[in-house]
C-alpha cells in the first residue's frame, strides 16, 4: 500500500509501535487539564494509525486534538515504546495544512507573519533605551513574547547584562518564525535571512536567546545555518548566566524551578539554571514533576492561542505543584512559561513567578 | 448519534459531559489489546445519580453501556465491541475520605491509582495490589478487572482488599455492598462478585478498599540460572523455606536477550534469572528472611547471585526487570502480552512448554513474570501486517491456553478475560460452571444492556 502522507512515509513504524498501554496519559497536559483520551498522545496516534489504515481522512474532524498538543514530549519520555509523539504530529499537522486543513489560529499567525515581523502584528519594537545593530561580542536576541508580551523580563536581562558588564548588542530582531515549524507550516525565510543577516553585522562570536524556542531554531533549523558555519556560538540566556558574576547576591527564600519543554526535554538542559539558582538562593525545593519528567505550563506547540482555556487549565496544574511544594518564588528561563504560568495565577495566590535572570536581577539591584 | 438518543443524555449529564464527536470515537474503540470497535456515543457522569439515570435511560431503551476507567486493559473488556455508550469514568476522581483509624480509604472510581499512592503516604498506608500501570489506571478499573501486580504472592490482588462497594445496576438501581469493617459475613459476598466482573453486572460508582501500612525495610537479590530446572526448583523450594518474598520475580533466556541488545545493562545470558525481594519493618528482619531464601538460591545450582547492599543497589537489579516490557515493546510493530498462571510447582514447566511452542510455531516468545504466584507473562512479538505470522501467533495462544489447562492452571491471573480469551473460556470451566456464570449475568442484568459480548456468556 503506498503512503499517502509524509507522515506515513516518515513515522510508520513509530506509529505502530504504538502499544496503546496509555502510559502517556498520567504526564500528557491535555489529557490531565480535559481527563479526556482523545487529546491523549495515544488517542493521537490511534487516528493516525486509522488514517493509515484508510479507515479515517485527515479532515477538520481531526483538528481540535491534532492541533491541541503542547509537543512538550512528555508523552515521548514516559512512553514504553519510544514514540517520538511530538515529531509526529508535526508531520501530520504539515501534511493536514497540505490539505487545506488547519485551526484557523494558525492559519492566521502564517499570515501574519507573510506580511508581518512579529506573531502579534506589532509594527514597531519597544526600544528597551538601548541601540540595535552596534558592533558586540554577543547579541542578544529577545524573541517576540519577550519583546511584546514580557517586556519586564526582557528589561531585566538587560540590566543584568549591564550590571555584569556583558559586551553585547539588540539587533533589529523580527520573529525567528522557528513556531510555524510546530503548527503545520514551514520556516519563514524571508524572516530567517533578516536575523542572519542582521545577527552577522554586528560581528558577534555568540547570540544569547531569551527564548527557548529561538535558541532551538537558532541552532537546528537550515536558515540558520550560516551563522552556525560563521562559528558563531548560540547560547540560551540561562546558559549564559553562569559565567556571570552575581556579586554575592543572596536569598533565603524557598526557590522552585519550572523546567520549560523547550530547555529541558528538548535540550537536555536541565542542571545549568539549578546551577545558577544555587549560587544564590540556599532554600531551594524540586516541584513533584522535574527535570525530564517536568509537567508542561501548557503554552506550546501553539496551544495557548488555539486553545486558550486548556492551556491556562493546564498552566494551573503546574502551578499547583509549585504551591505543594510550598515554593515562594517559581523561577524558569521561558518567557512564555512566566508568561501562561502569570496568566493562571490567581490574586490570593502569593507566589512570586518570574525568569531566573530577572530574579537575580533584582536581588542584586536590592544590594545595590 | 440519534438526535433523541444525544438529548437525553444532555438532559442527564450536560452539553459538556456527552460526546459523538469522531476523534473521542476513535479514541474509545481501544484499549491494549489487538481488538477494537467503535461506540455511538461517550458521556462523563459526574455522579452516582448521573450513572443511575443513564443506566435507566440505556435499560429502557435497549442501548449497550461500556464503563471504561484508563483503557489500559489487555484484553479488550472496555472496547464496545456491539457499539453502545462508553460510560467514562475518570471525572469521578474525587477520594472521599481516608481512615487510618478503621484502616480504609474510600473513594470514587476514576481515582487514579498513583494519586490514592500519593494521599496514603503521608501516614505511611498503601493499597498493596500496586499494578504495572499504576501511573495510569483508575481503581474503578482495578475493582472491575481484579487487577493485581508484582507483589501478588505476598499482598493478593485488588479482591482482597475491597471491603465494600456502591453499584449502580443495569435498570438504574443504586445498590450497596458489604460494609466498612475488616470483617464481614452478612449475606453472600456480592462484593467480591463484582470485583473481577468486567462491568457485566454493574457500574461501581464508590469504592471501599482495606489499606495497609507501608512495609519501610527490604532487602534485594537477583540469582541467574544457566538451567531452567534448577531456577524452577529454586522456586518450589523457596516455598518449603516458610519465606513468603514479596517479589518473586522470573525472566528467561529470551527476555534476557532482548535488554541486552536493547540497553547496557549486560545481564548474564542464562536460562532464567530470578529476582527477589523481602519486605518488613527492619533490615534485620528482611536480610534474615533473604539468607533463608539465598541458601534455597545456592542449593540449586546458580551462575551468580547478588545482593543489594543498599537502596541504590535494589534499584539497579530492578532494571532488567523493569525494562522489560518497554524493551520488548519496541521490538516489532505487535504483541500479545498474556497472563497465564499455574501453580507454582509448574513453573519450569510451563516455561519449557513455552519454549517448545515458540520452536514450533517460529516464534520471538519472551517470557517474564511473577513466579511467587505462579502468573507468568508470555509476550509474543510478531508483526500484525504479516497474515502468516498473525496466524502462528493465534495457533501458539490457543495451545499456550491448552497448555495451561493442562498444568493445572487458569487463563489469566490478572489480565482478565474480556474479548480476548472469551473463546477459551470453555477449556477452564465446566458446562455447569458457565450455566451459572450466565444466570448470574441474566439475574443483574437481564436485558444484557452491560457490557456485552464478553466472556463467552452469550449463548447463540
Amino acid at each position: 500500500m503506498e503512503a499517502k502522507y509524509d507522515f506515513e512515509r516518515k513515522f510508520r513504524e513509530d506509529i505502530l509501535k504504538c502499544s496503546r498501554c496509555g502510559y502517556c496519559q498520567a504526564v500528557c497536559p491535555a489529557f490531565k487539564a480535559t481527563l479526556r483520551p482523545a487529546l491523549n498522545a495515544r488517542g493521537k496516534m490511534l487516528l493516525l494509525k486509522e488514517v493509515m489504515e484508510e479507515k479515517l481522512e485527515l479532515t477538520e474532524d481531526l483538528i481540535e486534538t491534532m492541533f491541541q498538543c503542547t509537543t512538550c514530549a512528555g508523552c515521548y519520555e514516559n512512553c514504553p515504546s519510544k514514540v517520538n509523539v511530538p515529531e509526529i504530529i508535526k508531520q501530520a499537522r504539515k501534511d493536514m495544512v497540505s490539505l487545506g486543513t488547519c485551526h484557523p489560529a494558525f492559519t492566521g499567525m502564517n499570515k501574519v507573519l507573510q506580511e508581518k515581523t512579529n506573531i502579534y502584528a506589532e509594527d514597531e519594537l519597544p526600544d528597551f533605551d538601548k541601540e540595535r545593530g552596534g558592533k558586540a561580542e554577543y547579541v542578544y536576541f529577545i524573541g517576540c513574547v519577550g519583546t511584546f508580551r514580557e517586556e519586564e523580563a526582557s528589561e531585566a536581562v538587560i540590566a543584568l547584562l549591564d550590571r555584569t558588564d556583558t559586551d553585547y548588542t539588540l539587533i533589529e530582531e523580527v520573529c525567528c518564525s522557528g513556531v510555524l515549524e510546530d503548527v503545520g507550516f514551514s520556516i519563514n525565510t524571508r524572516l530567517a535571512n533578516h536575523n542572519v543577516e542582521a545577527i552577522m553585522e554586528t560581528g558577534c562570536k555568540g547570540i544569547i536567546t531569551g527564548c527557548p524556542k529561538c535558541f532551538l531554531t537558532f541552532k537546528n533549523n537550515e536558515a540558520y545555518a550560516p551563522l552556525r558555519e560563521a562559528g558563531i556560538e548560540i547560547i540560551h540566556i540561562t546558559q549564559f548566566i553562569n559565567r556571570l558574576d552575581f556579586k554575592g547576591a543572596h536569598t533565603d527564600a524557598k526557590i522552585t524551578y519550572h523546567d520549560p519543554c523547550d530547555l529541558g526535554r528538548h535540550c537536555g538542559i536541565y542542571e545549568d539554571p539549578r546551577r545558577t539558582i544555587s549560587r544564590v538562593a540556599a532554600n531551594f525545593v524540586e516541584m513533584e514533576h522535574h527535570h525530564a519528567s517536568s509537567l508542561c505550563c501548557g503554552a506550546g506547540g501553539g496551544v495557548r492561542g488555539a486553545y486558550a482555556k486548556n492551556s491556562i487549565a493546564m498552566a494551573k496544574n503546574r502551578l499547583k505543584e509549585a504551591l505543594d511544594c510550598g515554593a515562594e518564588v517559581l523561577v524558569t528561563e521561558c518567557n512564555s512559561c512566566v508568561h501562561n504560568l502569570s496568566n493562571a495565577k490567581l490574586r490570593s495566590q502569593k507566589i512570586k513567578i518570574m525568569n531566573t535572570t530577572q530574579f537575580i536581577n533584582e536581588l542584586m539591584e536590592e544590594m545595590e | 448519534m440519534d438526535s433523541a438518543l444525544k438529548n437525553a443524555l444532555i438532559e442527564i449529564v450536560g452539553e459538556d459531559n456527552v460526546t459523538d464527536q469522531l476523534i473521542d470515537m476513535v479514541s474509545y474503540s481501544y484499549d491494549s489489546s489487538e481488538h477494537s470497535h467503535r461506540p455511538d456515543c461517550a458521556v462523563w457522569p459526574q455522579n452516582t445519580q448521573q450513572v443511575s439515570q443513564v443506566l435507566k435511560f440505556a435499560n429502557e431503551n435497549n442501548l449497550s453501556v461500556i464503563p471504561r476507567g484508563a483503557g489500559t486493559g489487555l484484553s479488550g473488556m472496555c472496547v464496545p465491541i456491539k457499539g453502545g455508550i462508553v460510560l467514562d469514568l475518570n471525572r469521578m476522581n474525587q477520594i472521599i475520605s481516608i481512615s487510618i483509624e478503621d484502616r480504609i480509604a474510600i473513594v470514587q472510581p476514576g481515582v487514579v491509582y498513583a494519586d490514592l499512592e500519593k494521599a496514603l503516604a503521608p501516614y505511611g498506608f498503601l493499597f498493596p495490589p500496586d499494578p504495572g500501570s499504576g501511573s495510569v489506571c483508575t481503581l474503578g478499573g482495578n475493582v472491575a478487572t481484579n487487577a493485581g501486580g508484582v507483589k501478588g504472592a505476598k499482598y493478593g490482588t485488588t479482591r482482597d482488599y475491597v471491603l465494600g462497594l456502591e453499584v449502580v445496576l443495569a435498570d438504574g438501581g443504586i445498590m450497596r455492598t458489604g460494609a466498612r469493617t475488616m470483617k464481614c459475613v452478612s449475606g453472600f459476598d456480592l462484593t467480591k462478585l463484582m470485583v473481577g466482573s468486567e462491568g457485566m453486572l454493574g457500574v461501581v460508582t464508590e469504592i471501599t478498599l482495606k489499606i495497609n501500612p507501608k512495609p519501610t525495610a527490604r532487602s534485594t537479590t537477583v540469582a541467574s540460572f544457566p538451567d531452567l530446572e534448577n531456577a524452577g526448583r529454586a522456586v518450589t523450594q523457596i516455598m518449603y523455606s516458610g519465606i513468603i518474598p514479596s517479589v518473586l520475580e522470573i525472566m528467561d533466556r529470551y527476555t534476557i536477550h532482548c535488554i541486552n541488545q536493547n540497553t547496557d545493562l549486560n545481564l548474564p545470558e542464562v536460562d532464567a534469572m530470578l529476582l527477589i525481594e523481602t519486605d518488613g519493618y527492619t533490615k534485620e528482619e528482611t536480610d534474615y528472611q533473604m539468607a533463608k531464601v539465598i541458601e534455597v538460591l545456592k542449593a540449586n545450582n546458580p551462575d551468580q547471585i547478588k545482593q543489594a547492599a543498599d537502596d541504590a543497589e535494589a534499584a539497579s537489579l530492578w532494571k532488567g526487570r523493569k525494562s522489560a516490557y518497554a524493551v520488548l515493546a519496541r521490538i516489532k510493530t505487535h504483541f500479545v502480552l498474556e497472563d497465564v498462571t499455574v501453580p507454582m510447582g509448574n513453573i519450569a514447566a510451563l516455561l519449557k512448554g513455552i519454549g517448545r511452542l515458540a520452536e514450533k510455531y517460529d516464534l520471538q516468545i519472551a517470557t517474564f513474570g511473577h513466579a511467587g504466584d505462579g502468573n507468568l507473562h508470555p509476550q509474543i512479538l510478531y508483526d500484525g501486517y504479516n497474515p502468516d505470522e498473525v496466524h502462528r501467533t493465534e495457533k501458539a495462544v490457543a495451545e499456550l491456553f491448552q497448555l495451561t489447562i493442562e498444568l493445572n492452571g487458569t487463563l489469566t491471573g490478572e489480565h482478565g478475560i474480556g474479548l480476548a480469551k472469551a473463546p477459551f473460556m470453555h477449556l477452564e470451566h465446566d458446562q455447569n460452571a458457565m450455566a451459572m456464570m450466565r444466570a448470574v449475568k441474566k439475574a443483574f442484568d437481564p436485558k444484557n444492556i452491560l457490557n456485552p459480548g464478553k466472556m463467552a456468556l452469550e449463548v447463540n
